[in-house]
């Protein structure tokens, strides 16, 4: 969160959470260099230099499709939250894993050349204008490029400093990368592979990032085509007060595309932006615990009636007038500014109503 | 010729992307984000960023410092953009499988090699050390 800057804020959950990401990644570089090297033997034996750059880079292959796995499985089932949690730094590990392959590739197929290395990586095959013998190392670059500026921006200072919107673009690059070693790979690899584990297990893990996105868009689709309903003051409608729950939001969308998250709080309402300050995460798929809700991303905190964090925290989000006619609740579309305090509307008890 | 381009383009990028980094850190950071006044530990980690992206830090920079930042625009998450996103990453990723599969060269088990011609490959004896 906010307040001072320092380089890491752990807490047991990361510990936790990175103690099985190293210790995945071990495993796997263990499995590879140890179980498998007669199935990479063409004619002859591969030597180490070629067995640690392909066991670096498959390795990163897979890392990177998990990432890319997380995010739609968590929209489409909340249990997979706990893994969207420390999601940086699964994408900071995967760039030096990424970057100790390019590593093992520059020192043993560009080591020996009279030309710069680097030079005879981009010289050395330029036949773009074919897909047989494609330049494949074109797109492991790029990814890498990509992959380092993830990294490098993944400090929450970032966040603050380009706004969330500008970072979340930066970080569409992911799609970029992932789309470019999955080129890599099959004008690489693929083109040599002899035997058929790895193409399986490489043409499954696109498939399956593939069909995860398209489910997760869909779902994210169904919710965005739903008509605005308003009234005569272009208030719009979020829904019957007695469809909500105590503790819990509604959210309804705006016509500017926005999202409002409109809470019912010991029998009170607030609306508060369903986007939250950090990485606009859905504050309104979080619970309030002492007028407190919190972001189901990364656990960000905001009172709803305020849009600000408990101090020390300073992050604040925009907060939106309410008001109930009959049973039904609307809200204002038109947002305050970050931290403005609104009264919260008492909801009548049925006794009042009847 | 390209690739010599190419790689003294990367240099001279990154290097002024680094000087930039060092006075942004130094500097700039005390005077645009209260957060990072009296914490130095983090500072490090910004420079390869900065490196990389040193456009973006000194049009972010100015815009901060001119007070031209408005708030609305840290509230707008890419939602509109994100299903067109999501679909066209979904289909390119199988497109580009069946491409690789496509123009990957199988030979017939089959298959002997042949001599096509006699001319005999010079082979050159590395340099005496």
């Amino acid at each position: 969160m906010s307040v001072k800057y320092i380089p890491v804020q752990w807490n047991p959950n990361k510990w936790k959470y990175n103690a099985v990401m190293l210790a995945s990644i071990f495993a796997y570089l263990w499995i590879f260099l140890e179980w498998v090297p007669g199935q990479l033997d063409h004619e002859g034996r591969i030597n180490g230099a070629i067995h640690n750059a392909r066991a670096f880079g498959s390795c990163a292959f897979f890392m990177l499709t998990v990432i890319l796995c997380i995010g739609p499985l968590a929209r489409l089932d909340q249990r997979f939250l706990p893994l969207l949690y420390n999601r940086r730094h699964f994408g900071v590990m995967t760039s030096a894993v990424a970057l100790t392959h390019a590593f093992y590739i520059m020192g043993w197929y560009y080591a020996f050349s009279p030309s710069n290395q680097y030079e005879a990586l981009l010289f050395s095959n330029t036949s773009y204008g074919q897909l047989v013998g494609f330049p494949f190392e074109v797109f492991g670059i790029f990814a890498l490029l990509c992959l380092l500026i993830l990294a490098a921006t993944s400090h929450d200072f970032w966040l603050k400093f380009l706004t969330p919107r500008i970072w979340k673009g930066i970080h569409y690059l992911v799609y970029a990368a992932y789309i470019s070693v999955i080129a890599h790979l099959s004008f690489g690899i693929l083109q040599d592979q002899q035997d058929n584990v790895f193409p399986a297990l490489f043409i499954a893990s696109g498939l399956g990032v593939s069909a995860l996105h398209i489910m997760a868009a869909i779902k994210e689709r169904a919710f965005d085509k739903g008509a605005i309903d308003t009234d005569s003051s272009k208030w719009v409608r979020v829904c019957e007060v007695t469809d909500m729950e105590d503790g819990f939001a509604k959210v309804t969308k705006l016509g500017n595309k926005e999202r409002v998250a409109v809470y019912l709080m010991e029998g009170k309402l607030s609306a508060i932006s369903n986007a939250c300050a950090h990485q606009n995460g859905p504050l309104g798929e979080g619970k309030i615990i002492d007028c407190l809700v919190t972001c189901p991303w990364h656990g960000f905190q905001y009172d709803v009636r305020d849009g600000r964090s408990p101090a020390p925290f300073t992050e604040m989000v925009p907060t939106y007038k309410l008001k109930l006619k009959g049973g039904t609740v609307y809200v204002d579309p038109d947002a305050n500014p970050p931290g403005t305090y609104v009264e919260p509307i008492e909801v009548p008890t049925k006794k009042e109503t009847s | 010729m390209t690739a010599a381009f190419l790689v003294s383009a990367t240099q001279a990028w990154l290097l002024i992307g680094s000087l930039i980094g060092i006075v942004f850190v130094a500097v700039g950071i005390d005077r645009i984000d209260e957060d990072a006044r009296g914490a130095y530990a983090f500072r490090p980690l910004l420079l390869l960023g900065c490196a990389l992206i040193w456009p973006l830090v000194l049009w972010r920079w100015w815009i901060l410092e001119s007070g031209r930042d408005k708030w609305p625009n840290r509230h707008k998450p890419h939602r509109a953009a994100h299903f067109t996103v999501a679909i066209v990453f979904a289909i390119s990723i199988p497109a580009i499988i069946i491409a690789g599969l496509t123009v990957k060269q199988v030979w017939p088990e089959s298959f002997v090699p042949q001599k096509l011609s006699n001319h005999e490959i010079e082979h050159r004896d590395a340099d005496p050390v």
